[in-house]
C-alpha cells in the first residue's frame, strides 16, 4: 500500500539514524550464553562519567548513585571521613565552596551539612507528627552533631537563650520569620476535612480583588481552565521525547497498554529470537520478523477477546515494508514528524531489555550462524502497530474517539475539568476524599458519557484542595519546603536565633541555592569520590609503605639478562614462575603460593597469554574465540588425538555421542515427544537417587558423576596441532589460518615474555595459568570465566602458550632474537577453576625426566594454596562455616559449585576495586583482600617511548573498566541496571533471563552476585614515568576517553622511588597527597584475614628472612622488617 | 500396631505447627532476618523430615500387616443426621501417594535453604511450603471429602501466597489472582459433589461416597463424580483450565517446581484415582474423561513446541502428561495412572529444580517439530498464543468478577447506602454540613441556574429528611428509587457476562 503523502527520503535516512544511535542508549549485553562483562552505560562512554549518568537517568530514570542514605551509612562506620568529603567539596569548583554565606560560615558548610543529612522537606501530616510526637521544635534534631549544638547553644546564651527548648524554639520562629511565613499546626483530620469557613477563607486567599466582588466559583474554574490547558499543553509536548502514546494514555488513565502488549509481543520475539528452546520456528523466519509476526497475527484470533474489531482489517492493510509501516503508523497516531527519531526511540526504551537484545543481534548479523535476518525496523514496526491497535482499544472504550495525538488534543480542549481531574487524579498525590471521588467519577464516565457536570464540579473541588494550605503547592518559601529544611540546616550550622534573624533576604537565597545545588546527581558524584578517594588513601598508603619490601624487583640491566652468569642466576633465579590471569580472583592464590614457599615467583597477565586464538576442542563440532571481545582472531587452533591415540579416540567419539545422545533424549525428548511417558517411566527411578544424593550429599555425587563420565568416556591424550600447514600471511576473521608458522610462534613468546616483563632469567618451571568457572545451576555462568578470554574458560591458551615455548624450534628463532631460554626451562599449561579451585594441568605426559620431581613439588604446593584459597573465600561468604580447617574450607567450596540449589557458587569479581601494572614488588608482601588486578610490566624493561605498557593499558584497560564498571552499575541500582534476584530468573530462549515467564528480560548482574560489590570505580596504579604515560595519554584516544572522562582512575609510581601521583583529567598528574598512616604488620595473611567477615584494608606480610629483599635491590629497608 | 496407626493425625499436624511456629518468630521478631534463616529451615525441615519418617513407619507397618484402611476420631462437625469426622484412609493409594509428597516437599524444602538465603521473603517462603507440605498429605491421607477440600484449600491458599512472592510486581500479582479466581470454580465443583454426597448419600467418608450400598441412579452418580471431576480438572489443570497453570510460574524455583511441576498439579489425578469405583459405576464418564485426557495431551504437546523459556516449556509438557494420566483413567487403567502419577512427579521435580541450568544441560537444539505439523501455519499461531486460553479464561472469569466487584460497589453506593441512609462518599466531602457547603461548590448562574440551584437544594433536604427519619412519604420515595435501580441492575444483567456470572458467584457464595 503506498502512502497517500510520499514522505521525503529524509525522513527515512533520519529514522535509520535514530535507530544506529540506539546502540547509545539500549542494554549492550551479549545473548547469555556469550556474556562478557562490559560498562552497562558503554553507549554514554564518550561523556564525562558524571554526564553520562546524569543523561542516563534523564533518559532511562535509572539513578548512577547509591542512595544517599548508603554513603552516610559508610560515613558513619568511616569508610567515608570528613576529610574525605571536604577535600572532593573543595575540587568541585563548580559549587563554589569557599564563597561565603556570612561572616559565619561558607557555602562549604552548607553543603557538608546537606550531604550529611537529609535536610528534606516534608509532607503536613509528617510534619505534625514531628512537632507533636518528637517534641522537635523543643530540641536538637537527633543527629546534630555535638560540636554544632555547643556551638549554637553557645551562641543563644549570649542572647539569652538559657535552655535547649528556648533556644530551638526561638530558632524556628527565627527561620519562619526570615521567610516571611507563619507557622500552622495542621492535624490529620484537617487536612482530610475542608471546613467551609477554611475553604472560603482559603479561596479569598487565592483571589483576593474578585472574591468579594464576584463569584469565586468561576475564578476557581477559570483557574482549572487556565491549569489544564496548562497541562495539557505540556504532556503532549512529551510525547515523542520522553514518553510515547501509551505513556500519554496512561497518565490519564492509568491504564498501561504496554501490559496487554507485552504478553502479545514477547511471544513472537522470543520464538523469532530463540537459540534452540523452541521446536517450531514459522517457516518465513528468513523473511524478517516483521513478515513471520504480520502472517502469524492474521490467524490470531486475539481480536475476538481483546475486543478489537478492526485488528484483521488493520493487520490486512498494512504495507508489506516495514519502514513504510512505521511511517504509516506514525501519521496515523498522529505524531509530530519532528518527533518521529525520538519517539522510535522512547518506543525501544519502553522495553530495553527485549530492544537491546534485538538490536544486539541486528549488530552481530552473523551470530551463531543464523542466517535470518534481525532488522531493527522490523522490531520497531510491529511495536508500532500493536501500539496503536490497543491504544485504539482503550480510546474507543474510553471516549469512542480515535486513538490519535490530534484526536485527543481536540477532544480534551473541550473538556478540561476532565483532563484535569484524570492527571491530577494519576499523577498527583491527592487526599482521600477526593482520591475516592476521582476515581469513581471515571469509573462512572465509563458507562455514563454525557453527563460532563461532574467533571467540572470534581476539578473545582480538587482545585479549592489545591489552593488549600494542605496541599503543599508551594509557591515561594513554604513551611513544609523551605522553613523546616532551614530550621534544620540552621541547627547542623550551629547558627542560633539571632543569627538567623541577622540574615538578610540574599543570603537565605544564597542557602538554598546551595541546597538545590546540590541535587541528587551532584551530591551522588561527590559521595562516590569520596568514598574513592578513601580506599585509594588505603591502598596507595599500603603501596608506599610496601616499597623496598616486595621481591622479583629486577632490576639488573638488559645486556646482563640475555646471557645469565652462573652466579647471578642461582642469586635471582626463582624455583618456578607462575602465570596467572590478571584477575582479582588469583590475587590471593598468588599471595598464598608465595607465602607458602618464597622462592616462587608469580605474575599476571590478561589470561589469554598472548594468542588470539578461535579454539576448536577435541570434542567441539565449532570454533570458539578466546581472547579478548574487541580482537577478532585470524587463527584458529585445533586439539587433535595423539598419533598413538586414534583408535581410542574413535571409541571416545562414538562414547561420548551416545552418552550427549542419551543426554538429550532424558533433557529434551521428555519434555517434547509424544513418546515421553515411557521415557519418565525408565528414567524416573534413577533420577530420584540422583536427586537424593544432590540435595543431601552433591559434593560425593558429582564425584561419583565425573568419574564414571570419565570412565565411559574413555580419556583420550591429545595434542594442539600448532604448526601451520599452509600459511596465509592474509588471513582474515572469516577465513583462518590453521596454526601458527615458526616466526609467529617465536614472536608470540617473544612479545608476552617482554609484556610481563619475563626478560630475565628464567625459571627451571614456568606455569601458564588460565582460569574459568564451573558451576551447576547457573545461567550467568559465562560471567564467572575469563573477561580476557571472551567469557570463556583461558586453559587452552595457557596450554598452546606452554607447547610454544618449550619447541626447541621457537628457543632457537628466540635465541637468534636475543632472548635466550634456559635449556632446563620447561613450560607448563594449566586452568585454575575459580569456583572449586581445581587445578588441571596440561600435556603432563610430555615433562622431560629432570623435570618431573620439580614438577611434582609444585604441584604438591599449589595444591596445599588450594586450600588456603578457599579458606580466604569462605571469610566473605555468609553460608560458609566460620573459621574453618583447611579441609574443611575446601570441601565447602567445592562442594557450593557442584550444589543445584546453591546461588551464589563463587562471588565471582565482587571485591575488584583496584588495578596495579608493574613488578610484582609493588604488590608483593602486603595483603590485598582479593581486590586488585595483578598485571605484571616491567618498566625498566620497556623502550623509552613506552610501548610495552601502551599495549598493555589498551588491551587491559578496557577489560578492567568492563569488569568494574557493570559490578558498580549493577550494585548502585539492581533494579534498574541489575537484574534483580536470581531466584525468580528463568532461562528464555537461552538468549537471557526473565523474572517469571513474562517480564522484560533482564540485563545486567544478578543480586546474588553484586551484594558484597563495594561500588567504586577502578584505581589503576601504573608503575611507569609520568612522562611516559602522559605522552602515551596524549597519543591514545581510547584512554583519553576512559581515563580523561572519568571511568578509570590512573595514577603513576615512580619506578625508581615510593612516589606516586594521581592523574586528573583537568591538570594532568599531580602529586599524592594521601596522608601516610601507620599499617598493620602481620606473620601471614591468614592472621589478618582469619574471623573476620567484611572487607579488610590492606596490611603487609613479614617477608622471610632466607629470601630478604636485600638480595635483590637497594638496601635502605626500615629495621623492623628486616628483623621478619 | 493398631496404636500406632492411630498417631496418623500427626502427620499433616507437624509440618503446620512448623508453619505456625515460623509465623510466630516472625511476628514475635525472633527469626527475622540472616541470622533467623538457620531456626527458620531447621523448623521446616525437622517438621518435614517427622512426617516423612512417621509415613515410613506406616508403611512398613502396612507392608508388615496390610494396610488398615479407614481409621476414624471424633466427629468434627455435626449437624442433623450429618456428620463430618476427622478420618483417614490409610490405604495403599493414600500411602503411596502421600509418602510421595512427604519425599518431594522434603527434597524441596532442603534445596531451598541455600536458594532462598538472604531472600527478603526467606521464613514466609518456608511458612508457605510448611503450610504447603501439610496441605499435601492432607489431601492423599484425608478419609473424607471434607478433609480433602481443607486440603486443596491450603493448597490454593499456599499457592497463592507463593505466585505472588514478588508483591511488589504487578504481573506476579494479577497472575496469583488469575490462579486463585480459576481455583475456586474448582472448590464450587467439589462442594456441589460434597452437599450432593450428604444429600444421597449420606456422608463424606470414602467408604459411603465409593462403596455405597443405596441404590442410586447414574444420574445421581454421574452428578457426584461430575462435581469431583471438575474439582480435579481444575486443581490439575486439565483442559480447558490450563491456564492458570502457565502463568503461575512466577514465585521462586523450588515452589514452581513443587507446585506445578510435582506435586499440587498431580492432586486432581489423585480425587480421580480415589474416586475409582464412583468412576467405573459410572461409565458414561470414562469416555469423557478419555475425551479431556486427549484434548489436554494435544494443547500441551502443541502449545509446548513453541515454547522459548524454560519454565514454560516445561509447565506444558506437564499439562500434557496430566492429560496422559487422566486418559488412562479413562480407559480404565487407574493402576497405570496411579504409578505412572508417581514417576512423573519425581522425574519433573528432578527437572524443575535443575530449570536454571537446563540451557547447559542442552547439547543441541531441540529437535524441530515434524514436517507435516509444521504446514499448518495456524496451529503455530494457536499454539503460540496457546490456545488464547489464558484469554478466554480472564475473558470468561477473571474480567467479570472484577467488574462483578466493582458493579457491587457501585450497587452499594447507589442502592444500599441510600436505603440504609448513609450519606456515602460519592456525593460530598465527608461529613454532613459540608454536605450543604457542596452547594456552594456548584452554584448556578442566571435565572435558570439560580433556580435548578433552589431545586436541587430543596430536594437534597428533602431526600435527606425523609429517607432518613422515615415515614410514608419517605417509603414512597425510597421505592421510587429503588424501581430505578432495579432496573438498572435488569439492564446489567440482560448481557451474557452477567448470567455467567451469577453462576459462578453462586459457587463463591456456596464457600
Amino acid at each position: 500500500m503506498a502512502l497517500t503523502e510520499n514522505p521525503s527520503v529524509d525522513i527515512r535516512q533520519q529514522l535509520l539514524d535514530a535507530i544506529a544511535h540506539f546502540e547509545h542508549v539500549l542494554p549492550g549485553q551479549a545473548p547469555i550464553k556469550d556474556f562478557v562483562h562490559h560498562n552497562t552505560l558503554h553507549g554514554y562512554q564518550h561523556l564525562n562519567f558524571a554526564d553520562a549518568l546524569k543523561a542516563s537517568h534523564e533518559l532511562t530514570g535509572a539513578y548512577g548513585y547509591e542512595p544517599a542514605e548508603r554513603y552516610r551509612e559508610y560515613f558513619k562506620k568511616a569508610r567515608i571521613t570528613l576529610e574525605d568529603l571536604s577535600t572532593i567539596l573543595d575540587e568541585a569548583e563548580s559549587l563554589k565552596p569557599d564563597e561565603s554565606i556570612c561572616e559565619k560560615f561558607k557555602q562549604k558548610d552548607v553543603y557538608l551539612a546537606a550531604l550529611l543529612n537529609p535536610l528534606k522537606s516534608i509532607t503536613g501530616c509528617q510534619f505534625t507528627w514531628h512537632i507533636e510526637e518528637l517534641n522537635e521544635l523543643n530540641q536538637f534534631q537527633q543527629s546534630v552533631s555535638q560540636t554544632s549544638r555547643e556551638k549554637l547553644l553557645s551562641a543563644a546564651k549570649h542572647h539569652g537563650e538559657e535552655s535547649e527548648s528556648e533556644a530551638i524554639n526561638a530558632l524556628w520562629f527565627a527561620c519562619l520569620k526570615s521567610l516571611n511565613l507563619e507557622h500552622y499546626l495542621l492535624h490529620p483530620e484537617e487536612l482530610m476535612d475542608l471546613d467551609p469557613e477554611a475553604a472560603e477563607s482559603m479561596l479569598r486567599d487565592v483571589t483576593p480583588d474578585e472574591s468579594s466582588e464576584s463569584s469565586d466559583v468561576s475564578m476557581l474554574h477559570r483557574q482549572v481552565v487556565k491549569e489544564s490547558k496548562n497541562l495539557l499543553g505540556q504532556l503532549i509536548r512529551k510525547v515523542g521525547d520522553d514518553i510515547t502514546l501509551r505513556g500519554f494514555l496512561n497518565t490519564i488513565t492509568g491504564k498501561d497498554i504496554l501490559d496487554d502488549i507485552r504478553p502479545v509481543l514477547q511471544q513472537h520475539l522470543a520464538n523469532y529470537l530463540d537459540q534452540g528452546m523452541s521446536a517450531w520456528h514459522p517457516s518465513e523466519r528468513n523473511q524478517g520478523f516483521y513478515m513471520v509476526w504480520r502472517s502469524s497475527a492474521l490467524d490470531d484470533l486475539a481480536w475476538v477477546f481483546d475486543e478489537m474489531p478492526e485488528w484483521q482489517d488493520s493487520i490486512n492493510s498494512l504495507p508489506d515494508d516495514a519502514m513504510d509501516t512505521i511511517l504509516l503508523m506514525l501519521k496515523q497516531l498522529g505524531i509530530p514528524e519532528t518527533h518521529w527519531a525520538h519517539y522510535l526511540q522512547r518506543l525501544a526504551l519502553e522495553i530495553p531489555g527485549w530492544s537491546g537484545l534485538f538490536l544486539w543481534r541486528h549488530l552481530h548479523p552473523d551470530y551463531e550462524g543464523d542466517k535470518q535476518p534481525v532488522e531493527m525496523l522490523d522490531y520497531l514496526a510491529v511495536r508500532l502497530v500493536l501500539e496503536r491497535l490497543f491504544a485504539q482499544r482503550l480510546c474507543r472504550e474510553q471516549w469512542q474517539i480515535e486513538a490519535n495525538l490530534d484526536v485527543l488534543r481536540w477532544y480534551f480542549r473541550r473538556r478540561h475539568s476532565e483532563f484535569f481531574v484524570r492527571y491530577v487524579m494519576f499523577n498527583n498525590h491527592l487526599p482521600e476524599y477526593l482520591f475516592t471521588l476521582a476515581q469513581r467519577q471515571i469509573e462512572r464516565s465509563l458507562l455514563d458519557h454525557e453527563h460532563y457536570y461532574p467533571w467540572k464540579q470534581l476539578a473545582d473541588m480538587i482545585m479549592a484542595w489545591r489552593n488549600s494550605p494542605m496541599s503543599d503547592q508551594p509557591k515561594g518559601y513554604s513551611v513544609f519546603h523551605h522553613a523546616w529544611p532551614l530550621f534544620h540546616l540552621t541547627q547542623h550550622l550551629g547558627l542560633c536565633a539571632d543569627d538567623v534573624e541577622s540574615l538578610n533576604a540574599e543570603q537565605i537565597k544564597q542557602m538554598f541555592g546551595c541546597l538545590s545545588a546540590l541535587n541528587n546527581e551532584t551530591s551522588g558524584f561527590i559521595w562516590l569520590q569520596a568514598y574513592e578517594r578513601n580506599y585509594r588513601d588505603a591502598l596507595f598508603n599500603a603501596v608506599v609503605a610496601n616499597e623496598n619490601r616486595g621481591r622479583w624487583k629486577h632490576s639488573e640491566s638488559k645486556s646482563e639478562l640475555s646471557t645469565p652468569d652462573a652466579s647471578t642466576q642461582n642469586l635471582t633465579r626463582p624455583e618456578a614462575q607462575v602465570t596467572f590471569c590478571m584477575d582479582d580472583r588469583e590475587e590471593s592464590f598468588r599471595r598464598h603460593l608465595e607465602e607458602h614457599n618464597p622462592a616462587i615467583e608469580t605474575l599476571g597477565a590478561a589470561g589469554f597469554f598472548g594468542v588470539p586464538i578461535n579454539w576448536k576442542g577435541l570434542d567441539d563440532t565449532e570454533t570458539t574465540p578466546l581472547c579478548p571481545v574487541v580482537v577478532d582472531p585470524v587463527h584458529t587452533l585445533c586439539e587433535v588425538p595423539n598419533d598413538n591415540q586414534q583408535p581410542k579416540f574413535h571409541k571416545h567419539k562414538h562414547r561420548r555421542n551416545l552418552r550427549f545422545s542419551l543426554k538429550n533424549l532424558i533433557q529434551q525428548e521428555t519434555r517434547r515427544s509424544l513418546l515421553a511417558p515411557l521415557l519418565i517411566t525408565l528414567i524416573a527411578p534413577f533420577s530420584f537417587l540422583s536427586l537424593l544424593g544432590k540435595t543431601f550429599s552433591f559434593r560425593r555425587m558429582n564425584g561419583l558423576g565425573e568419574k564414571l563420565r570419565n570412565h565411559f568416556d574413555i580419556p583420550v591424550q591429545t595434542h594442539v596441532e600448532l604448526n601451520t600447514s599452509e600459511p596465509k600471511p592474509d588471513a582474515t576473521p572469516s577465513d583462518n589460518q590453521f596454526g601458527y608458522t615458526d616466526e609467529e610462534q617465536a614472536d608470540k613468546v617473544q612479545g608476552f615474555l617482554r609484556t610481563v616483563g619475563l626478560n630475565k632469567p628464567l625459571a627451571p618451571l614456568v606455569v601458564m595459568m588460565g582460569h574459568g568457572s564451573y558451576s551447576v545451576n547457573n545461567p550467568h555462568l559465562a560471567a564467572y570465566d575469563c573477561g580476557a578470554c571472551s567469557g570463556r574458560h583461558g586453559g587452552p591458551n595457557a596450554r598452546i602458550f606452554a607447547a610454544i615455548a618449550n619447541r626447541p624450534e621457537i628457543r632457537i628463532i628466540l635465541g637468534e632474537r636475543g632472548v635466550n631460554i634456559p635449556e632446563d626451562t620447561w613450560f607448563m599449561g594449566a586452568e585454575h577453576n575459580t569456583a572449586d579451585e581445581n587445578i588441571s594441568w596440561y600435556d603432563q605426559d610430555q615433562i622431560p625426566e629432570n623435570t618431573k620431581s620439580a614438577f611434582q613439588k609444585l604441584r604438591a604446593e599449589i595444591d596445599f594454596v588450594t586450600q588456603k584459597s578457599a579458606h580466604e573465600r569462605c571469610r566473605r561468604l555468609a553460608s560458609a562455616p566460620k573459621k574453618p580447617s583447611l579441609k574443611k574450607a575446601l570441601n565447602h567450596i567445592i562442594g557450593r559449585s557442584y550444589d543445584i540449589s546453591q546461588a551464589r557458587p563463587e562471588l565471582g569479581h565482587a571485591t575488584n576495586a583496584a588495578a596495579f601494572i608493574g613488578r610484582r614488588s609493588i604488590s608483593q608482601g602486603a595483603f590485598f583482600d582479593r581486590r586488585v588486578f595483578l598485571i605484571s610490566y616491567d618498566p625498566t624493561q620497556d623502550d623509552e617511548e613506552g610501548h610495552v605498557i601502551e599495549a598493555i593499558l589498551l588491551a587491559a584497560g578496557p577489560v578492567g573498566a568492563g569488569i568494574n564498571l557493570e559490578y558498580y552499575f549493577s550494585t548502585v541500582n539492581n533494579e534498574q541496571y541489575g537484574s534483580g534476584s536470581k531466584v525468580t530468573h528463568n532461562v528464555s530462549g537461552l538468549f537471557a533471563v526473565m523474572d517469571g515467564t513474562s517480564s522484560d528480560l533482564r540485563t545486567g548482574l544478578p543480586k546474588q552476585m553484586i551484594e558484597i560489590h563495594e561500588a567504586m570505580r577502578l584505581q589503576v596504579l601504573v608503575e611507569a614515568k609520568i612522562e611516559v604515560l602522559g605522552k602515551i595519554y596524549q597519543r591514545q584516544p581510547a584512554l583519553q576517553e576512559l581515563v580523561g572522562k572519568g571511568w578509570l582512575l590512573l595514577s603513576a609510581k615512580d619506578p625508581d622511588s615510593e612516589q606516586i601521583h594521581v592523574f586528573k583529567p583537568d591538570k594532568g598528574f599531580v602529586p599524592w597527597d594521601g596522608q601516610q598512616s601507620d599499617i598493620p604488620l602481620v606473620d601471614n595473611s591468614t592472621d589478618w584475614y582469619d574471623g573476620k567477615h567484611l572487607p579488610l584494608s590492606p596490611a603487609l606480610i613479614k617477608q622471610p628472612p632466607n629470601t630478604s629483599p636485600a638480595d635483590y635491590s637497594n638496601n635502605d629497608l626500615k629495621g623492623e622488617f628486616n628483623n621478619a | 500396631m493398631h496404636s500406632f496407626f492411630s498417631s496418623v493425625w500427626l502427620i499433616p499436624l507437624v509440618p503446620l505447627l512448623a508453619a505456625g511456629w515460623i509465623a510466630l518468630g516472625y511476628i514475635l521478631k525472633f527469626n527475622r532476618g540472616e541470622s533467623g534463616e538457620a531456626q527458620t529451615s531447621q523448623t521446616a525441615l525437622t517438621a518435614s523430615s517427622i512426617s516423612l519418617l512417621l509415613l515410613l513407619i506406616l508403611d512398613g507397618f502396612a507392608l508388615m500387616y496390610g494396610a488398615p484402611g479407614q481409621i476414624k476420631y471424633a466427629s468434627w462437625l455435626a449437624s442433623g443426621s450429618y456428620q463430618v469426622f476427622i478420618s483417614f484412609t490409610l490405604d495403599t493409594l493414600g500411602l503411596v501417594m502421600s509418602t510421595l509428597m512427604a519425599f518431594i516437599s522434603l527434597l524441596t524444602i532442603k534445596f531451598s535453604v541455600n536458594y532462598l538465603h538472604r531472600e527478603a521473603g526467606f521464613q514466609r517462603f518456608f511458612m508457605t511450603l510448611c503450610i504447603f507440605n501439610t496441605s499435601m498429605i492432607l489431601i492423599t491421607l484425608a478419609g473424607n471429602a471434607v478433609l480433602m477440600l481443607v486440603g486443596w484449600k491450603l493448597a490454593a491458599v499456599s499457592s497463592y501466597l507463593l505466585i505472588a512472592y514478588a508483591p511488589g510486581r504487578p504481573t506476579a500479582t494479577a497472575n496469583a489472582n488469575q490462579a486463585f479466581i480459576t481455583n475456586r470454580i474448582g472448590d464450587g465443583g467439589f462442594i456441589l459433589a460434597i452437599s450432593l454426597s450428604f444429600i444421597w448419600l449420606g456422608g463424606v467418608e470414602w467408604p459411603d461416597i465409593l462403596l455405597h450400598e443405596k441404590d442410586l441412579s447414574s444420574l445421581h452418580i454421574g452428578l457426584i463424580a461430575v462435581g469431583f471431576l471438575l474439582a480435579a480438572m481444575v486443581k490439575s489443570a486439565v483442559f480447558p483450565f490450563s491456564a492458570w497453570v502457565t502463568k503461575a510460574l512466577e514465585g521462586p524455583t523450588p515452589s514452581s517446581a513443587v507446585f506445578y511441576g510435582a506435586l499440587m498439579i498431580h492432586a486432581g489425578i489423585y480425587l480421580i484415582l480415589r474416586l475409582e469405583p464412583l468412576f467405573m459405576m459410572d461409565g458414561v464418564l470414562l469416555p469423557v474423561l478419555v475425551f479431556l485426557g486427549l484434548i489436554t495431551i494435544a494443547y500441551g504437546f502443541f502449545s509446548g513446541l513453541v515454547q522459548t523459556d524454560v519454565k514454560s516449556a516445561l509447565i506444558f509438557s506437564v499439562i500434557s502428561h496430566v492429560g496422559v494420566m487422566l486418559t488412562l483413567c479413562g480407559l480404565g487403567l487407574f493402576n497405570w495412572a496411579a504409578v505412572y502419577l508417581v514417576l512423573h512427579a519425581v522425574w519433573r521435580a528432578y527437572q524443575f529444580l535443575h530449570a536454571p541450568s537446563y540451557m547447559h544441560l542442552m547439547s543441541r537444539p531441540t529437535r524441530p517439530a515434524s514436517q507435516l505439523i509444521q504446514k499448518w501455519r495456524w496451529l503455530y499461531t494457536a499454539s503460540l498464543q496457546r490456545f488464547w486460553l489464558d484469554k478466554l479464561s480472564s475473558w470468561m472469569l477473571v474480567n467479570p468478577v472484577q467488574k462483578l466487584a466493582r458493579e457491587a460497589r457501585s450497587f452499594d453506593e447507589k442502592v444500599v447506602n441510600k436505603v440504609v441512609g448513609l450519606p456515602g462518599q460519592a456525593s460530598a466531602l465527608s461529613s454532613l454540613d459540608q454536605l450543604e457547603s457542596e452547594n456552594t461548590v456548584g452554584k448556578g448562574r442566571g435565572v435558570a441556574g439560580t433556580l435548578m440551584e433552589w431545586v436541587a437544594t430543596k430536594l437534597g433536604w428533602f431526600e435527606e429528611h425523609l429517607v432518613l427519619h422515615g415515614g410514608d412519604k419517605g417509603m414512597s420515595n425510597v421505592i421510587q428509587h429503588l424501581g430505578v435501580y432495579v432496573l438498572k441492575i435488569e439492564t446489567l444483567l440482560s448481557q451474557p457476562r452477567y448470567l455467567v456470572l451469577l453462576i459462578v458467584t453462586t459457587f463463591v457464595v456456596i464457600l
